[in-house]
């Protein structure tokens, strides 16, 4: 399956990258989370939100987004 | 009729009108944090003639404040923002009740604020703060309009309004202390600021009017330097919302590090936890309290660098300590905290969490 990943706030520093495209075949939002980490480390720390086509999703949610939103919290005011 | 000349623009809206306008008298807002996002929403919610305006804020304005909160000027330099801040606002609009309050929304003092209030917007720009602010919205049952920056980004929503989502149903728990930086550690672009601080004041005043489609159960995301604005959409978690009104009282969060002044009290600090004490008084001053085996101010800068435990400075009053932490902070030392509570308390303290 053909994912488009979106990154939101710091998550672009630490994956140098605003978006990306991914193929890949995983039943929930929290292998994808899983399979990201290993991608990019670094992204373990931050407790980020995914959301799939618009919707926050938690992770025991099953993967069948087209476009992933990848969302750190945000502190500054 | 001054009120009809005044409010004209709002009152020639048919979704607004007298009727409507005479909301917006009615309502009561609690702005908390009179910074980068609360001084553009206190501009409009003062100009749109919100009836009572609280303005909390402990900070002194300081020059690199400028750049974005506007509200100041350089006249305002090391005055408080809150007190700061009503000044200018009375100006612009004398009929509006403004209450300044200079200290800082903590647990022993934020029900008693809140209450007061129908809707608390968020511009704080710490999660200490934040999460604070949710929990005490969940327990009075007050609206919460929710503000955060990163850089060139934002998010907005509103929590709490018509039994939806709270800020926790986002973000269940905090990230570790130090990973997510805020405005004064990594900067943000002034005007970005500006467009959330109005982004929220638009919600409050939406949520008084009954108007439009208000961002309950919705993130709003907006990246100001590619344009890309998106909604996201965001379920209630029931579990989390029941956390806090079985517990009855907002709920700390742990890394207090997240607290931006680097200042402590001795209430959110856990007995379990691992702390090294640092005495910044001079040895002759009493009370001692050597049962919490306090380090000496002049104690090896190695020694607090290699630190795993979190380091607090305590004082009489709180006032050298805090000089002392800024100092820490300079030489790169992170986990240090100044404690708000002087020797005195601090020494009770010790004694009722080793018994």
């Amino acid at each position: 399956m053909e994912i488009k990943l979106r990154y939101f706030g710091q998550l672009q520093e630490l994956t140098g990258k605003s978006e990306e495209v991914f193929t890949v075949s995983l039943d929930t939002v929290g292998a994808l989370r899983q399979y990201l980490i290993e991608r990019y480390p670094k992204l373990d720390e931050l407790n980020f939100k995914m959301a799939q086509d618009n919707k926050i999703n938690s992770d025991s949610s099953p993967l069948n987004g087209s476009l992933i939103d990848l969302l750190p919290p945000f502190s500054g005011g | 009729m001054i009120m009809e000349t005044r409010y004209q623009r709002h009152i020639q809206l048919n979704e607004v009108g007298t009727e409507g306008q005479l909301k917006i008298k009615k309502a009561k807002v609690l702005v908390v944090g009179a910074g980068g996002l609360g001084c553009p929403a206190l501009q409009y919610l003062t100009g749109a003639g919100v009836g009572v305006i609280g303005i909390m804020d402990p900070d002194m304005v300081s020059i690199s404040n400028l750049q974005r909160q506007i509200l100041f000027n350089e006249n305002d330099l090391g005055k408080n923002k809150a007190l700061s801040a009503k000044e200018h606002l009375q100006k612009l609009n004398s009929k509006v009740e403004l209450k300044a309050f200079p200290i800082a929304l903590n647990h022993d003092n934020a029900a008693e604020y809140i209450v007061k209030f129908d809707i608390v917007l968020d511009g704080t720009d710490n999660f200490y703060t934040r999460y604070l602010i949710s929990d005490q919205c969940i327990l009075h049952n007050k609206v919460m309009i929710y503000g955060a920056l990163y850089k060139f980004e934002g998010q907005v929503s509103v929590f709490n309004y018509q039994n939806g989502p709270s800020y926790r149903c986002l973000f269940p728990s905090p990230p570790e202390a130090g990973i997510i930086p805020n405005c004064s550690e990594i900067g943000v672009l002034g005007v970005v600021s500006g467009i959330i601080g109005i982004y929220q004041a638009t919600e409050t005043i939406k949520v008084i009017l009954e108007l439009g489609t208000i961002l309950n159960g919705k993130l709003l995301c907006i990246n100001l330097l590619n344009h890309q604005s998106t909604i996201l959409t965001l379920e209630k978690n029931q579990k989390e919302i029941d956390q806090i009104n079985t517990h009855g009282t907002a709920i700390p969060i742990k890394n207090v590090d997240c607290f931006v002044d680097f200042e402590l009290s001795l209430n959110q600090l856990s007995s379990k936890e691992k702390i090294k004490w640092i005495d910044v008084r001079e040895h002759d001053e009493l009370p001692r309290v050597n049962h919490l085996n306090p380090l000496s101010h002049t104690v090896s800068l190695d020694l607090l660098l290699n630190s795993k435990d979190k380091i607090i400075a305590f004082c009489k009053t709180g006032t050298r300590s805090k000089v002392f932490v800024q100092k820490m902070k300079n030489k790169g030392i992170k986990n240090c905290f100044s404690l708000k509570e002087g020797a005195e308390e601090l020494k009770k303290w010790g004694l009722k969490t080793q018994n």
